[in-house]
């Protein structure tokens, strides 16, 4: 399995992760399944909404753009990418940033923790880490190709 | 530029018929288990809750409600809370949480709390709990006598037993109540219409399952966990 399937299929579970919350955000899921922390009181606090919608939405949007780039890296066209692979790296960076900002505000504001919201920052900072391993092992190897 | 080439293709390690197929059915199975489980999670009912009372009783002549109260009486904010004494997830609420809920939050005098009668039909045994702790509510003792019902539900219940008074009156004398009197006021369901009147006051309010909570005029169907009923009394005193 190469770096960028590993970072589709953890953003594609991120999708279902942060849809999970998404949907319970709208009131389509009853309870959250929540055996650890709080996750009712994270998800119902003033923060949980962001810009005017809600942070899981972005979280899901997040996703699906990480899912659909790093697919689109697997192609042919892009296989060989480094420009890819700069982007995967960015992007990822951004996102995990964001979900350190809201793991402080859930530890520290809040005084919450909920276990999906752990599980998604979990996955973008691996998926951060995935993505900067498979960028730097595409420079070196471009700095080792003869030109 | 001949010669020279492009960043884009200057790491070219290997050529497309060497590189490893593409594992999209990775991608389809997570995809359908996400599915799935999301599409489980829609369409179960919450875990928390039991169903609402099958044959209502008649809201229009039950009088006012009579709920039990502790806490101070101009607290400035208030949680009602409709409960069933058979219901697991009120006794788990009863047991771990509420203990918290009237140390920190109604004995600091952030808020009182209501407790209303709302027996399931489904739970034979709970009206007899409900009579239970009216009768202990006489000799001023509702509380003590609440804890102890949800606390010995498993020997109480429909499925434990079809006679609960011994337990009842193994709990009346546990916390000191006069037993003649007792007795006497549970044989004649002394207080059953103040409980019908609990009971069609949540109907009244479109309770339609236990433990519902309102607080600050909002409806919370389902066992809340301490933090969460803190973080909404907090909000609600906000107002």
């Amino acid at each position: 399995m190469t770096k960028r399937t590993i970072v589709a299929t953890l953003a594609l579970a991120g999708i279902f992760v942060a849809l999970y919350l998404f949907l319970y955000k709208i009131g389509r899921i009853g309870n959250l399944s929540c055996s650890i922390g709080s996750c009712e009181t994270v998800n119902l606090s003033r923060w949980s909404v962001f810009m005017g919608a809600p942070v899981a939405a972005w979280g899901v949007g997040f996703y699906v753009v990480m899912f659909g780039l790093s697919v689109a890296s697997l192609q042919d066209r892009y296989a060989d990418s480094l420009g890819m692979s700069k982007v995967l790296a960015l992007l990822s960076g951004g996102g995990l940033i964001f979900s350190l900002w809201l793991t402080y505000l859930e530890l520290f504001v809040i005084h919450a923790i909920c276990q999906w919201c752990v599980t998604s920052a979990i996955i973008v900072t691996l998926i951060f880490i995935v993505s900067v391993v498979d960028l730097r092992e595409r420079q070196r190897n471009a700095e080792i190709t003869p030109a | 530029m001949a010669g020279k080439p492009s960043n884009r293709n200057r790491n070219v390690v290997r050529n497309a018929s060497t590189r490893p197929k593409k594992p999209y059915w990775i991608f389809i199975v997570i995809a359908v288990v996400g599915a799935s489980i999301l599409g489980w999670a829609m369409t179960r009912k919450p875990v928390a809750s039991e169903a609402a009372p099958v044959v209502p009783p008649d809201t229009a002549t039950a009088g006012p409600p009579q709920p039990h109260v502790t806490g101070k009486a101009d607290a400035p904010v208030k949680i009602e809370e409709f409960a069933d004494f058979e219901c697991p997830a009120c006794g788990r609420f009863a047991t771990i949480t509420e203990p918290d809920v009237q140390k920190r939050i109604v004995d600091a005098g952030l808020a009182s709390f209501s407790y209303y009668d709302f027996p399931l039909p489904q739970h034979r045994n709970s009206q007899a709990a409900s009579n239970a702790a009216s009768c202990a509510d006489e000799q001023g003792k509702f509380w003590p006598m609440h804890d102890q019902l949800f606390g010995g539900q498993d020997k109480w219940s429909t499925e434990a037993t079809d006679n609960p008074k011994p337990i009842f009156e193994s709990y009346a004398a546990a916390i000191g109540l006069d037993a003649a009197k007792f007795a006497s006021c549970f044989d004649a369901k002394k207080y059953q219409k103040r409980i019908d009147a609990n009971l069609a006051e949540g109907l009244r309010r479109h309770v339609n399952s236990t433990p519902t909570f309102m607080i600050g005029g909002k409806t919370y169907p389902a066992a809340l966990s301490y933090d969460e009923l803190k973080a909404i009394v907090d909000s609600a005193a906000k107002k």
